[in-house]
């Protein structure tokens, strides 16, 4: 009795020892194969450092959580990456290095200038895929920038999802008029002729364009013309914070009862905490859930478990984070369907496979699938800012672009 | 046309301008005291601002606490910069000086996202924003208190250096150094107060402004353009930076309603090259005639 309890206690011993070798064996096999090198030139500092340190925190976790799944088909993914300032001949700079030394199969790019810049070089390198901060429309050209995407919509696709939410709260016929804001830079010009256009299409006047410095600045006379024309909406584009507030209280002080509406990058939490109160009501086209939203989804509970295991105290983590870990996610899924399909992990190869996308499950990263167009993913979805509440919640369903 | 569109317009400019105009008397009041290009006035005015929020957001204090102590802090910060980094530079050439202004201007912005971070901030409401009517003419009340308590500090300014013993040393070595020395003025003290009195006037136009538009670390880039409201006034006229502090406002705001926000800075940079062709000292500036 007592051997044979001896006998089976050993050969669970032995189980288990098998068990505890395999698991301690998978992620050393897993090293065994070569990394794949996600690179990336980070504004760690600098005028985009407030969005900049989301985004490597984003690639920084998703990095972690991947290899921690075992790797992209069994092969450790490393992030190398340098602080750019969010100046382009730095961001230069760092590629250079980066791909010298490691050979990046992908790369964030910090902005529009950088990737315009890179452009050549990385067509005639043909080894890597690059995304990154923007979301240009320019950059969804597929004959000049054949190697970078988008990862959400770009940003008149953005104006188009917000012209639609806009036409869409047109009742009996009465079209809601809209006035478009955005600062005097490549950024706030980029989808302004694009939403014009599209707004003559929805049947929506564009009562008046304004253009100001961006940040900082004074925009008293600005709301003063505003005053006049009394737009429905303000669409703004091409901030992060100032001014949207001062033409927000200012226009509500002088008892106008106009909405006011962003894209992406001024669309984030940081409205609602620096403003309080005047942030209500506020509108922002997102193509991600936010991080406080009650949706969920087994992509987005990883997210958050991640996000929570590699800074506990950390709480909510602002739009920039999802924006770096759903880049890292479809470079992810663009290297798989490359690997699975036999193919070198080089540009065109995975330029094929993003254009492969379609009804992407992201794992409610998005809420609905995903299909990449144009080097984009055209998804959207409008939400309020709800102040008391202190989170932006959805107003919209989703819109996916045609 | 549109007067009372127009008249809005242009009490937007003017009171915009008279804190360009505030701005600008720092700079000049440092010029002419110690003829120091003090590039980094726009990250004084930052710092000050930031200095107001963590005391009246961080801290909670009274925000008519807060405003006296931010301001305080900038002049302290103007006054120790001169003490440690410019004082020592005395005699070298004027472009290693404009570099260490330009080395400090870059200090503050690192030490504000050190402290600070980078994230774009609002300050605190402290100015009452119930709107502002003169007659039938609108004005953002942020601006309009923002002006009075601009202007409230100018003209204690004024009366400082007209009736002061301070003020008389200041201008008495702002106009000759050596016969200011002769006569038993400490010049040294005076190139302290002069960067002490410069700073507070930057730092309370820095909190006015920051209130108006929000505040980051690249707040300080507002400092470049008050550089064009200096030279046209003249580098070392205070009657020129206020002049012309009110007129660039004025003709930013106008040209930015009219033609468009892009024209902003064109129009003013436009008043700047005719200025400069006409008269390279600016319309108040003293006009030296170096001998060799």
């Amino acid at each position: 009795m007592f051997r044979n309890i001896l006998k089976k206690g050993r050969k669970l011993a032995g189980l288990g020892g098998l068990v505890a070798a395999l698991t301690v064996a998978a992620p050393a096999m897993a090293q065994d194969k070569e990394p794949i090198v996600f690179g990336g030139s980070i504004p760690l500092s600098g005028v985009f450092a407030f969005a900049g340190i989301h985004l490597h925190a984003g690639l920084t976790d998703y990095t972690d959580w991947i290899n921690s799944q075992g790797g992209i088909n069994g092969h450790p993914v490393e992030y190398v990456m340098e602080d750019t300032a969010y100046e382009v001949d730095r961001s230069v700079a760092a590629f250079k290095k980066i791909s010298g030394s490691s050979s990046p199969a992908t790369y964030y790019g910090d902005s529009t200038g950088f990737m315009k810049a890179i452009a050549s070089e990385l067509n005639s390198m043909g080894t890597t895929l690059m995304s990154g901060a923007s979301f240009a429309t320019a950059l969804t050209d597929n004959e000049q920038y054949p190697y970078q995407f988008i990862p959400g919509p770009n940003y008149s696709q953005m104006f188009g999802i917000i012209l639609e939410y806009i036409a869409s709260e047109g009742e009996g016929g009465d079209m809601p008029t809209v006035a478009f804001v955005y600062s005097d830079t490549e950024f706030g010009k980029d989808p302004i002729e694009n939403g014009k256009a599209r707004a003559a299409e929805l049947g929506i006047e564009v009562v008046e364009e304004i253009v100001t410095k961006p940040g900082s600045v004074d925009v008293s006379a600005e709301v003063l013309k505003l005053r006049r024309v009394r737009p429905d909406y303000v669409v703004f584009h091409g901030y992060v914070l100032s001014p949207i507030n001062e033409f927000m209280v200012q226009m509500r002080q002088m008892g106008l009862d106009t909405k006011f509406m962003g894209t992406f990058w001024s669309s984030d939490k940081l409205i609602i905490d620096k403003m309080g109160a005047d942030a209500d009501g506020y509108m922002g086209v997102m193509p991600y859930n936010y991080y406080d939203s009650e949706e969920s989804g087994p992509m987005l509970d990883a997210l958050r478990a991640q996000a929570e295991k590699s800074d506990p105290d950390a709480g909510y983590r602002p739009t920039g984070y999802i924006q770096g870990w759903f880049n890292a996610m479809v470079w992810t899924e663009v290297i798989k369907r490359t690997l699975d399909a036999g193919k070198e992990l080089n540009a065109d190869n995975m330029a094929e496979a993003l254009a492969s996308i379609k009804d992407w499950d992201t794992g409610g990263i998005i809420g609905i699938p995903v299909t990449v167009k144009d080097m984009s993913f055209p998804v959207g979805r409008i939400w309020r800012v709800n102040a008391e509440a202190g989170r932006y919640e959805p107003v919209s369903d989703w819109i996916h672009l045609d | 046309m549109d007067w009372l569109f127009f008249g809005e317009i242009s009490l937007a400019g003017l009171a915009m301008g008279g804190l360009y105009a505030l701005i600008a008397l720092g700079f000049v009041m440092i010029y002419k005291a110690t003829r120091v290009i003090n590039f980094a006035i726009g990250e004084i005015m930052m710092f000050a601002a930031y200095l107001f929020l963590a005391f009246a957001g961080g801290m909670e204090l009274s925000a008519w606490i807060a405003l006296p102590l931010a301001v305080i802090g900038g002049s302290i910060l103007g006054g120790v910069i001169e003490k440690t980094m410019i004082r020592p530079m005395l005699g070298e050439s004027p472009i290693s000086v404009v570099m260490v202004t330009i080395g400090i201007a870059s200090i503050l912005v690192g030490l504000v996202e050190f402290i600070w971070t980078a994230d774009p901030q609002l300050l605190p409401n402290f100015l009452p924003r119930e709107p502002v009517f003169i007659g039938p003419l609108y004005l953002a009340p942020k601006i309009a208190y923002g002006f009075l308590i601009g202007s409230a500090l100018l003209i204690i300014y004024l009366l400082y250096f007209r009736f002061s013993r301070g003020g008389v040393a200041l201008r008495a070595t702002a106009s000759d150094q050596a016969a200011a020395y002769s006569m038993g003025i400490n010049v040294r003290r005076v190139f302290n107060l002069a960067w002490v009195f410069g700073s507070l006037a930057a730092s309370l136009a820095g909190v006015l402004v920051a209130a108006t538009g929000g505040l980051s670390p690249q707040f300080g880039i507002i400092g470049l353009s008050v550089l064009v409201v200096v030279i046209v006034g003249g580098l070392d006229s205070i009657l020129g930076a206020l002049v012309a502090g009110v007129f660039i406002g004025w003709l930013e705001t106008v040209a930015g309603a009219y033609l468009g926000g892009e024209y902003r800075m064109p129009a003013t940079f436009v008043v700047l090259a005719v200025i400069l062709v006409i008269r390279p000292y600016g319309l108040f500036g003293t006009h030296e005639i170096e001998r060799v």
